[in-house]
């Protein structure tokens, strides 16, 4: 994530003690953002959960793979043709290949362990994300870096020349991309309520998640639904990566080694099976996060509150803030 | 068991032996047999929780480098012998074990692989890169002891080292212990009704696999001879933390055989494709295959890694036993039994070895 770091307006006239921009201000803003992202990879978590009891370790990992292509969709070469794409096709072709992907984890993987113990299940999520990883590094041993949306210099789809703005709030540089990343997180958020809600296939996932045998009785495929949800997840898991990604040195395994603890984080803290709970998870794990870091002064604090935050949860609510059942 | 039956055994234990012995004639080479050694080790210690009490560990990293960190801090730091610097190491690992295990008394599942994930993050990036403890991340420098300074001699010690401990895990399976942990995973309520103590004994197992943890953490110190908190930082942390994860499920969870050669060729795998990849025709013929030519880019362990991850699934899909299902007709034949490829379904203390994981 592009840390549009802070202008300092005020602050150096007089040394403050407590410098509120460095300790409030600015963590409060990256915290949103980096929620948001928490919260998508959360929500592939928990629609993966709800539907076969594990949790998906690749989740992130399809991020990476949709960064990947995007970046070899925007400059692309293979056996001696080179071509540009414009950044949005470029971003659709990225999303598409991550959320096929997570389409091949399903059929390939998961189905034929479906009755498996659920641990086989999760070592199986392990292995795709291994193996996701390896190919990636063998693919783009360099890795590149991800242009954000809005930059001038590569495929711009806006005519917003500077990548950053400054918002009213208390001076802050906010990066086009980090609203763009709130604004997708709140579109993904309605268009989930909405699609359980109110379409049928949407009230299958819950019926499968609830009670598989007797979704099974009144003609619901299970193994359909399974596929229908892990294309969402898949999906989820792109959009996520491509927006963490913005102007980042993509390399293998990126958004897993930055985004795939926090996303557990927020599942559980939201509790595991409510669709809400994630995105209020990831916000407050993305809150404690930049809080911490911005605030204790500690090394690896981050992770530690982390940690911390995780254990008391379930050791004192195992279902977390939203959810129904551990 | 026949005459032949017997000269045939000793001549097979007489081979092993030699072989086990010859990476202690080359240099390089023995470095690599030596930590394939201390996968080994890692696979045993894994395999205590997620073979023995069903739990899936996804932080065992952190045990092996606090094993590592302490053995060097004492003996580079505090001046004092190796083998109290080992003893150390092994003594905080099974302690920091412990209050794990206490978490997985309340915790289990997917939630307790969950937050040995994080400890394994979180201990890494918060007590391993202290910069008093690392020599402010230059990394802590440290001698081997006098008679084994070469690698050659240090790769012996850790097989003797993974001998013993492969000896304990045999005894702990075999014992009154290992038959109650395997009560307590099939099912922890009539394990319960039947007197077992869930409690102590769960302990014990996490206490018993930070220990052995700790000691490949100190073999590892001495190994690279300089303590680094690089190797267990996060991409590297987590990449180590699913190689044992895959070196159990590919050599077949709760079989101590099919881990320990799991280990071995893990540890030792990259060298060899090292070698394999070096050689001047190979080089040639590899840099014009799209992915692998990848090989000779930034990242030298990716293919090892595809390897591995491959073999998982498809332990995972195809063959559930792993490598020691698959061994087991010899191991069986090796510890004096009739050669049958097929054997009876057989019951006792022995089925600890092929039972499946439960969550």
């Amino acid at each position: 994530m592009s840390v549009a770091l802070l202008g300092h307006a005020a602050t150096t006239a007089v040394p403050l003690a407590f410098d509120t921009q460095l300790k409030i201000g600015q963590p409060l803003i990256l915290g949103i953002v980096q929620g948001a992202i928490y919260g998508l990879i959360g929500l592939g978590l928990v629609l993966l959960y709800k539907s076969n009891r594990i949790f998906n370790f690749a989740q992130a990992e399809f991020g990476t793979i949709a960064g990947l292509c995007t970046l070899l969709a925007l400059n692309g070469r293979l056996f001696g043709i080179s071509w540009h794409m414009p950044y949005a096709v470029a971003a659709v072709v990225g999303v598409l290949i991550g959320t096929l992907t997570a389409v091949a984890t399903e059929r390939l993987v998961i189905r034929p362990l479906f009755n498996r113990p659920k641990v086989i299940l999760v070592v199986g999520t392990v292995g795709v994300l291994l193996t996701l990883i390896a190919i990636e590094s063998l693919a783009f041993p360099q890795g590149d870096t991800l242009p954000a949306f809005n930059d001038p210099k590569q495929g711009a789809v806006t005519d917003l020349k500077d990548p950053s703005f400054r918002v009213g709030f208390a001076g802050y540089n906010v990066s086009w991309a980090q609203v763009l990343t709130l604004i997708v997180l709140v579109a993904l958020a309605l268009g989930a309520v909405a699609f359980f809600r109110y379409s049928r296939q949407g009230t299958a996932i819950l019926a499968v998640s609830q009670e598989p045998t007797a979704a099974q009785a009144v003609g619901i495929s299970v193994s359909r639904v399974s596929l229908l949800t892990w294309t969402l997840a898949g999906f989820l898991g792109s959009v996520a990566g491509l927006l963490a990604l913005q102007s980042t040195l993509v390399g293998p395994g990126i958004v897993t080694g930055t985004a795939l603890v926090g996303g557990i984080t927020a599942a559980v803290l939201g509790g595991i099976t409510s669709l809400p709970g994630a995105f209020l998870g990831g916000m407050l794990v993305g809150l404690i996060q930049t809080f911490a870091a911005a605030n204790v002064d500690f090394r690896g604090s981050q992770s530690v509150v982390v940690g911390l935050v995780l254990l008391l949860v379930l050791l004192v609510k195992p279902t977390g803030l939203l959810g129904s059942e551990a | 068991m026949t005459r032949a039956g017997i000269t045939a055994r000793g001549g097979a234990y007489l081979v092993l032996g030699i072989v086990l012995f010859l990476p202690w004639f080359t240099t390089d080479f023995a470095k690599f047999c030596s930590l394939g050694a201390i996968y080994a080790m890692m696979g045993l210690s894994l395999n205590i929780v997620v073979g023995y009490t069903g739990q899936l560990s996804l932080g065992h990293q952190g045990f092996l480098g606090l094993g590592a960190l302490v053995t060097a801090n004492v003996v580079a730091q505090a001046d004092l012998p190796s083998y109290v610097g080992i003893a150390l190491g092994v003594l905080a690992s099974a302690a920091v074990a412990i209050v794990l295990g206490l978490v997985a008394l309340r915790i289990t599942g997917l939630y307790l692989s969950l937050i040995t994930l994080v400890f394994g993050s979180a201990i890494a990036t918060s007590l391993f890169a202290l910069p008093s403890l690392t020599n402010n991340n230059s990394g802590v420098q440290l001698v081997r002891p006098p008679y084994f300074s070469g690698n050659g001699d240090w790769y012996l010690v850790c097989v003797v080292v993974l001998l013993a401990v492969y000896y304990l895990d045999y005894r702990l399976t075999a014992s009154k212990t290992g038959r109650a942990l395997l009560a307590i995973k099939e099912n922890e309520r009539v394990a319960e009704a039947f007197g077992i103590g869930v409690t102590s004994y769960k302990l014990l197992a996490f206490a018993l696999s930070g220990a052995i943890a700790g000691l490949a953490g100190g073999l590892y110190a001495f190994r690279s001879e300089i303590y680094s908190d690089k190797d267990f930082q996060d991409p590297q942390g987590f990449a180590l933390a699913l190689l044992f994860v895959v070196l159990c499920v590919v050599g077949g969870l709760g079989n101590r055989l099919g881990v320990v050669v799991a280990g071995v060729f893990f540890g030792i795998l990259n060298d060899l494709l090292d070698r394999l990849f070096g050689i001047g025709w190979v080089k040639d013929v590899v840099e014009n295959i799209p992915l692998l030519k990848g090989y000779y880019g930034a990242n030298k362990g990716s293919l090892a890694s595809l390897i591995g991850s491959l073999l998982l699934l498809q332990t995972l899909l195809f063959n559930p036993g792993g490598i020691g299902g698959q061994l087991r007709p010899l191991s069986r034949w090796m510890t004096g039994n009739r050669f049958e490829l097929h054997e009876a379904a057989e019951s006792g203390p022995a089925a600890v070895e092929g039972s499946s994981v439960r969550a």
